[in-house]
């Protein structure tokens, strides 16, 4: 058995064996799931010095030419992955200890936890698509048990079910891809499509609907417009998790996956360009919605999803046809190289809004913190670090994946400008968190009693900066991408993006500076461009309007009286006899009959 | 061993219980059920071990076959009628509450043995491969089920629902003989071999062929409940007893689909007729998919849902005919195998929620779906059961259903690659997206719905055989999602 194959299965036993076993013995359990992730860790340590390959493959179903296969395949990219999600994964863990040290769901937590462990893993490996989509959907599971933790709670019950229903829409589309890429091709695994999309040329519009239908999982995963709604909600679980799970790895696994089909997207222009717009309007809208939240969490759930629009824009320029050539693996590439920073710098601010939503007692609105980096030093300076990196300031890791990025948008103006009014408006939402929460005077009681967070949850804090501050040098990421496999920015673009940051940065402060509530108020923004709330009327309309339609059809046309509900338990030949007289069987009888009419019908008008 | 000695057994078993309630006294009688479960049990392992013999095709007398699907498809019949007695027995409570306190009078004995002679019908069901053999195992099944509905004498949808499902069965059957003598008429066989041979000649009137393939359609799409005959259903399902509801879905429905898949495979190989009658099938499954999956949206008794979306299941298993007989190849599993191993999925994950709605029934004495409420704080375990059987229908990877959804939309996207049905396949992840909601609002019942106080806290009563089922079923349904190959296997 491969190293590979024990990163994968070790979290799993320890999720078998806390819920299964040990779980009246909450701290025993939390140990052994902190236990797995360290083990992970240093496992994958080992695994991306070895060589890449095919680890372990073993036949899990074969059938008539389908042939589903276990087997795990470690490239480039999924080194680079597979470290990100192993070592933010032990970081949280850590952090978790101490975050939830007196939860009554210790045990529940930590089982959830290597369960999303042993998941995501799996997807990162999986060397086809029908593993990944298995691993897929479990992602969801864990995902959902995890935003549900606190199901007491009725709005965070109520999140994980919308995170599961929307991630739903997705995935179908997910499969519907996958089945009509290996309807088409005959191959589901990675490298088999790979090759034979070199060999064999394909109908395009195939391709390309098969794109936009895999694209979709993404859309899900991911939280790209419009399926959007459902990642600011599951701020609902726990911060640790909000950290791990919905800024650091699954969310970028859309983005991962939609990496690693990047030969699919370059023999599907048009999906391409489907790609590039969603995640550049992403990257916009969310970013406007962010400047005026004001729980802190939900403003780095909106970042988080500004910047998975940075990402799959990127990543959509691989099909984009440069004087008649795609720009190819070198935009996927730039993609991967911001998903990479991003997993440090906003692993790092979640688990710093985690601490100080700790240190202040559970409130989670910046309006009533303040003056916290007096108070808690160690917290706010690494926090601020993680600002400078995703504003992206040099010579922090986020100015260097930030600089690919829109290197890669250099084909396209119009995508240019949104990628730099982005830049600009992240500079500025994230100085208006930092001078409300760390600067001024605290505007609350809780704020005044706050105090530094203990050891465990300090030095995830610290490790996580130390990576924020050099995942961009060449040293940090050249052992799974090339730098010559990256874009490279054309003229003075470094020098333009530094001065939007500093000067998003500068505005942020000078706005913010001593206020006690948002100088500027635009109720669109606030609401989050009443898409939630049209998504709610949409369902109402759909389930008022269509249920309505079904219940008609069902009770006015068969069942004709009412002779439901409580008269059905109550015992009386009478009723029995009225529904019979009242034509109910008569109109039954007579459905039928329609029903044979119209299939007779049918066969008359097919004859011709 | 001869298979048709299977039959012959079911037969003895039900006599032999019915000599036990009419001779026995009253503490024997309560085992009636036990025997059968037992006898369904050693019946089952003859199938297995004594008779299968898959790969030949054996024929007796010319009209019955015993063949690889006639081997799945007895078995499952017998699995469903052994759970169904079991079900019956933990029911037992409410059956007396609605007929008689009074053992004797209450012929809980004969509800016992009824399922009995049902399962030996549908097992001939299996073999017959002649349209006279189809029409009069199709009726003793149908005959058994007339009276099990309607089993509840004091209640009155239990009745109503009887009465109904008389009528309309009768009617469904005037039909499939009309249908029967159309195609006799224009073929001169009622064998279905000989049949597929005279159809597929040069010189034959498509008009009146197609009218016995429309006849004949809708026959037997009765039993299987497909729109636009599926009109029974819903009041029947919510009328009938719990175990006759579970029966009716899973049994009845297993065996009409084989019944099908052989009727209408003839008039698909036929050349002149083929393209009308999947023109004809094509409405009939978007109809089927349409239907089912919105009407059960609106749903709060659980029964009616359970029937809306047993229709909705129709639907999803008609997506896969088009492609028999079709002119490609299919990669992956053919329609035939993808249709068997997603009713044999539909029996574990159905029946699984029908024991655990069997357990909350008897004792909440409630059908809606607030019955559940807090089910999730009573019994944890239950509760599990029922999300595992609920999961599985909505389709959620690792377990069977999703490995059945993903063979069927399988064949059904090749198909439409090959001739562009892409309405069918549209519709179906339409379908299966609005699954999850309607889906959603039993599991939402048990663990968000309701408060329970804290002296209400305790489990429901379950019995030991019930829970055993309920065990094996939450494994097999786990084991299949992960491990589909075994039980795929037996149906290629």
């Amino acid at each position: 058995m491969s190293i590979a194959f024990i990163i994968l299965l070790l979290p799993l036993v320890a999720a078998a064996s806390i819920l299964l076993g040990i779980r009246k013995k909450a701290n025993l359990s939390a140990y052994v799931s902190v236990a797995s992730a360290g083990i992970c860790f240093l496992l994958t340590l080992g695994l991306i010095r070895g060589s890449g390959g095919e680890a372990g493959a073993f036949t899990w179903l074969s059938v008539g030419g389908l042939e589903l296969k276990i087997a795990l395949e470690i490239t480039g990219l999924t080194r680079g992955m597979i470290l990100v999600v192993t070592l933010v994964g032990l970081l949280v863990h850590i952090f978790s200890l101490g975050y939830m040290r007196d939860d009554a769901g210790k045990a529940r937590y930590f089982a959830g936890l290597s369960l999303f462990m042993f998941s995501m893993s799996g997807i990162v490996l999986a060397d086809n698509f029908a593993m990944m989509f298995i691993f897929w959907e479990l992602v969801g599971v864990s995902s959902y048990l995890l935003i549900g933790h606190w199901f007491q709670k009725n709005s965070a019950a109520e999140a994980s079910k919308k995170a599961f229903l929307v991630n739903r829409i997705g995935d179908f589309g997910f499969m519907a891809g996958i089945l009509l890429l290996w309807g088409a091709t005959g191959e589901i695994g990675f490298s088999a499509l790979r090759e034979t999309l070199e060999v064999q040329t394909f109908d395009p519009s195939l391709l390309n609907w098969a794109m936009i239908c895999i694209f979709c999982g993404a859309v899900g995963k991911s939280a790209q417009v419009p399926l959007h709604v459902w990642l600011p909600d599951a701020m609902e679980g726990p911060t640790p998790v909000s950290a791990l799970i919905h800024a650091a790895t699954m969310v970028a696994a859309g983005v991962f996956m939609l990496t690693k089909v990047t030969f699919l997207i370059i023999a599907a222009p048009v999906a391409a360009s489907v790609i590039q717009h969603v995640g550049a309007l992403t990257a916009l809208l969310a970013a406007l919605m962010a400047t005026q939240q004001s729980d802190i969490k939900k403003i780095l759930a909106y970042s988080t999803l500004s910047q998975l629009g940075y990402m799959v824009m990127a990543v959509g320029f691989a099909g984009f046809l440069h004087s008649g050539e795609a720009v190819g693996a070198v935009a996927s590439n730039a993609g991967f190289f911001h998903l990479y920073t991003h997993a440090f710098f906003k692993a790092l601010l979640f688990l710093g809004a985690g601490a100080v939503i700790y240190a202040c007692h559970h409130e989670q609105d910046i309006w009533k913190m303040g003056g916290l980096i007096r108070l808690m030093p160690v917290t706010a300076i690494t926090f601020l670090i993680g600002t400078a990196a995703l504003a992206g300031l040099p010579p922090l890791s986020g100015f260097w994946s930030k600089d690919a990025v829109m290197a890669v948008t250099q084909n396209s103006t119009p995508l240019l400008i949104v990628g730099a009014i982005t830049a600009f408006l992240t500079a500025f939402y994230m100085s208006r968190l930092c001078t409300i929460v760390f600067f001024g005077k605290a505007r609350s009681q809780a704020a005044r009693e706050a105090g530094e967070v203990p050891l465990m949850m300090r030095a995830p804090l610290v490790i996580l900066a130390l990576g924020a501050v050099i995942a961009g040098f060449e040293f940090a990421y050249g052992w799974f991408i090339a730098p010559a496999d990256l874009p490279h920015p054309h003229g003075a673009l470094p020098l333009v993006l530094t001065i939007i940051g500093v000067a998003g940065i500068v505005t942020g402060y000078l706005l913010h500076r001593g206020r006690e509530k948002d100088p500027i108020r635009v109720e669109v923004l606030v609401r989050k461009f009443y898409i939630d709330e049209f998504y709610l009327f949409l369902v109402r309309v759909f389930q008022d309007g269509v249920a309505y339609l079904a219940k008609a059809v069902d009770q006015l046309l068969i069942d004709g009286l009412i002779v439901r509900g409580s008269a059905r338990l109550t015992v009386g030949v009478g009723l029995l006899l009225r529904g019979l007289q009242g034509g109910n069987l008569q109109r039954h009888v007579f459905l039928f009959g329609v029903g044979i009419v119209i299939v007779i019908y049918l066969i008359t008008i097919a004859l011709g | 061993m001869l298979p048709y000695y299977l039959e012959i057994c079911v037969v003895v078993l039900g006599s032999l219980m019915l000599c036990m309630e009419l001779f026995a006294g009253r503490r024997s009688r309560a085992k009636i059920a036990m025997v059968g479960v037992a006898g369904l049990g050693v019946i089952f392992a003859l199938l297995m071990f004594a008779v299968c013999s898959p790969g030949e095709d054996l024929q007796y007398w010319g009209i019955y076959h015993f063949d690889k699907w006639a081997a799945f498809y007895k078995g499952l019949a017998l699995i469903s009628t052994l759970l169904v007695l079991v079900m019956a027995r933990e029911f037992a409570p409410v059956f007396k509450h609605y007929t008689s306190q009074d053992e004797e009078k209450s012929g809980i004995g004969e509800f016992y043995c009824l399922p009995i002679f049902v399962c030996s019908g549908l097992m001939w069901m299996a073999s017959a491969k002649d349209l006279v053999t189809i029409f009069v195992s199709l009726e003793l099944v149908t005959m058994g089920f007339y009276v099990l509905v309607a089993f509840m004498r004091r209640n009155v949808g239990s009745l109503e629902a009887g009465v109904k499902y008389l009528i309309l069965g009768a009617l469904s059957t005037g039909f499939l003989v009309y249908g029967i003598a159309w195609t006799f008429g224009v073929s001169g066989t009622f064998n279905l071999e000989e049949l597929s041979v005279v159809l597929a000649g040069d010189d034959i009137p498509s008009a009146p062929v197609m009218f016995a393939f429309a006849l004949l359609i809708a026959g037997i799409g009765f039993k299987i409940a497909v729109v636009p005959f599926q009109i029974w259903v819903p009041d029947v399902y919510q009328g009938a007893a719990m175990p006759v509801t579970a029966y009716l879905s899973v049994a009845s429905k297993a065996a009409g689909f084989i019944v099908f898949l052989r009727v209408v495979d003839p008039f698909l190989a036929a050349p002149s007729i083929r393209e009308p009658a999947i023109y004809l099938m094509v409405f009939v499954t978007c109809a089927t998919l349409i239907y089912g999956n919105l009407a059960a949206i609106a749903q709060k008794n659980i029964k009616r849902l359970l029937a809306y979306s047993s229709i909705a299941h129709a639907g999803f298993l008609l997506m896969a005919l088009p492609a028999l007989g079709a002119a490609g190849t299919i990669a992956g599993p053919g329609p035939e195998s993808a249709i068997s191993f997603y009713l044999a999925g539909y029996l574990l994950m159905t029946l699984l929620c029908f024991l655990v709605l069997t357990v909350v029934r008897v004792a909440t004495n409630g059908e809606d779906l607030t019955a559940l409420e807090g089910l999730g704080k009573r019994s944890p375990f239950l509760a599990f059961a029922m999300l595992v059987g609920v999961a599985s229908l909505a389709g959620i990877p690792l377990t069977v259903g999703f490995f059945g959804k993903f063979f069927l939309f399988n064949i059904a996207i090749q198909n439409a690659m090959q001739n562009g049905l892409w309405i069918v396949v549209f519709l179906a992840v339409l379908g299966a997206a609005t699954g999850f909601y309607y889906y959603f609002k039993i599991i939402r019942a048990m663990y968000w719905e309701g408060s329970v106080s804290e002296g209400e806290v305790t489990g429901l009563k379950v019995g030991r055989l019930a829970m055993l089922a309920i065990i094996l079923l939450v494994v097999a349904v786990f084991f299949f999602g992960i491990f589909p190959a075994p039980l795929l296997g037996l149906t290629l």
